[in-house]
């Protein structure tokens, strides 16, 4: 890609955001009260995690043993999954509900790059709920103090790419049956159960453990605790960087011939705008 | 005048159409697509359609609900792909060339959810404009200039949906001028709007963006006064076929002293014309303002003009 066309991506992001920003500042009760919430959310694991104490050292060793910790990280990163599987598919339909995907289709603006911008505010909006999960964990007692901050970008960028290529082939499915997106269903039932948001892997049976190492979001969740909460190295975190590495190797290209072929279908149909 | 063709080359085609066609399949569930089976039956909105029109010309699609006037104007659009056939604007194909397509095209329809309601207008257009790459202080001037276009500063920095259908109307024409397009699409533009809105609406469009602009203009209407009103050119468009393309004046002649557009409508598809809502002169209350807008008089005023 060119300079000058990243730069015009960049300026188009803008616009796509300060969009978003408007939009979502239009309904600001609803916003507050999304992060009033998500507070509750984290007190109510935290509470948890006093039950449990020590309970589960033995699963919860390899992550530094504290349960409150480990379930943190898992709430918090999984969030960019979710915002993934609903956020490009939702874009879609929000946009055709609305009646402006037409509108914007008509311009030269590419069809993928205007489902991608849509969501970049979903993603903002995730990455501010990390931070917020993060300063209200510490204060709460997790200690960050050690966290390899770089390692954790990178498996953070790599996550994104993984799980945004998911979010494109959902978009696929419901450009083209507008709704029951199998994508969604799948990833969305299975990565909470096997992808170890909640508890480690290692307290599934082995033979179930072999689905969580089908999910991305194993990975993602292991290598983001290893950096964060006991500062491993890149040398140490190879095994989940190669994994991520190889799920979007295989999932970005997949995901745009998937949602190249629905918008031509949508096209052929007559219905991109249906919903 | 001809008879269903759209003829050889006249002059620098904006439009070109050859045996355009577009057939809707008849809706198959998931295990008819997995197993690729053909569906049986479907619709043809479109049906072999030859058309050349001109730049600088307006032109004119006349037909009733349900012709295809949108599927054919969505096709030109890039919005619709094509069953068979080519279509070409401003010298491009709409399949192979779509994004050389939207750049020299804008569309203005008659749906104000084409808009986000709870932005302002002026923040609906700067954020349009960034989907044609103006960005900054080139898209806040380009914007400024088509507000003043179409009357709306005044309002500009209210949220669209206190917008009265007027008002929504000549955002949509505000919108389609953002990349100053060679041709711009109407499809049905008066369609929401009361008789002296309308009126105004076509009076606009004549003057601003056809006289001053010069834009070769692509109109579809159920209204046969704008049809006259406004176009060098009309094709009469019934169950996806023309019927006759001339201008309105050759049509009516064709038929006769003192036949009018909607005897050549009968005369050509042998249904009479329905009309959807009125048109011509200033409705009773209203004012016209220096472009022609029409403002409701001793009531809301210029604020809320436009209707």
């Amino acid at each position: 890609m060119k300079v000058g066309s990243m730069f015009a991506t960049y300026r188009k992001a803008l616009s796509f955001v300060k969009r978003s920003y408007i939009l979502q500042m239009s309904y600001k009760f609803e916003f507050f009260l999304r992060l009033f919430f998500m507070f509750f959310n984290i007190l109510t694991y935290y509470f948890v995690a006093k039950l449990i104490g020590t309970a589960g050292m033995k699963y919860l060793e390899p992550y530094g043993g504290d349960y409150f910790s480990f379930v943190l990280i898992g709430i918090a990163f999984s969030g960019y999954l979710m915002v993934s599987l609903r956020g490009f598919s939702e874009s879609v339909r929000d946009e055709q509900m609305m009646g402006t995907l037409e509108a914007m289709l008509v311009t030269p603006t590419d069809a993928s790059a205007i489902i991608t911008l849509s969501t970049l505010w979903s993603f903002i909006f995730a990455s501010f709920r990390v931070l917020l999960y993060l300063v209200i964990g510490v204060l709460l007692g997790v200690s960050l103090a050690g966290a390899n901050v770089l390692a954790a970008l990178i498996i953070l960028g790599l996550t994104i790419v993984c799980f945004s290529s998911i979010g494109i082939l959902s978009a696929s499915f419901i450009m083209i049956f507008k709704r029951g997106d199998p994508i969604n269903m799948l990833f969305m039932s299975t990565s909470e159960l096997f992808g170890g948001v909640f508890f480690p892997i290692s307290v599934l049976p082995s033979w179930l453990q072999t689905v969580s190492h089908l999910l991305p979001m194993t990975y993602s969740l292991n290598g983001m605790r290893h950096a964060l909460l006991q500062g491993y190295s890149l040398r140490d975190l190879a095994p989940e960087i190669g994994a991520l590495v190889l799920f979007s190797a295989v999932l970005v290209p997949a995901s745009l011939l998937a949602f190249r072929y629905a918008v031509r279908k949508a096209k052929m149909e007559g219905t991109l705008v249906h919903y | 005048m001809r008879r269903s063709s759209g003829g050889g080359i006249i002059g620098e085609a904006a439009i070109e159409t050859c045996k355009l066609t577009k057939t809707f399949a008849s809706p198959r569930g998931l295990p008819d697509l997995l197993r690729r089976r053909p569906s049986a039956g479907g619709v043809t909105p479109v049906d072999g359609v030859d058309l050349l029109i001109r730049k600088g010309e307006v032109f004119g699609i006349l037909g009733p609900n349900g012709a295809g006037k949108t599927t054919l104007i969505k096709i030109l659009c890039t919005l619709i792909l094509p069953t068979a056939g080519r279509a070409k604007v401003n010298g491009y194909d709409v399949e192979r060339e779509s994004g050389r397509v939207r750049e020299s095209i804008g569309l203005v329809t008659t749906d104000e959810r084409s808009f986000y309601w709870r932005l302002t207008g002026r923040e609906n257009l700067e954020f349009f404009a960034s989907l044609h790459n103006f960005y900054s202080d080139e898209a806040r001037d380009v914007v400024d200039d088509l507000l003043g276009v179409v009357d709306l500063k005044y309002a500009a920095d209210e949220r669209f949906l206190t917008y009265s259908a007027g008002m929504k109307q000549r955002m949509a024409i505000a919108r389609g001028l953002l990349n100053d397009p060679a041709v711009l699409f109407m499809d049905e533009p008066t369609r929401s709007l009361d008789p002296g809105a309308a009126q105004g609406l076509r009076d606009f469009i004549k003057g601003e963006i056809v006289r001053e602009r010069g834009k070769t203009i692509f109109i579809s209407t159920h209204n046969l006064e704008e049809a006259e009103e406004l176009c060098d050119r009309m094709a009469i468009f019934d169950d996806g076929r023309i019927k006759v393309i001339g201008s309105p004046a050759d049509l009516k002649a064709s038929l006769g002293d003192g036949s009018k557009l909607s005897d050549v409508f009968l005369h050509y598809t042998g249904k009479k014309f329905e009309e959807r809502g009125g048109a011509g002169g200033a409705a009773p209350g209203f004012r016209q303002d220096r472009r022609g807008f029409p403002h409701r008089v001793g009531g809301l005023g210029r604020r809320r003009g436009g209707v």
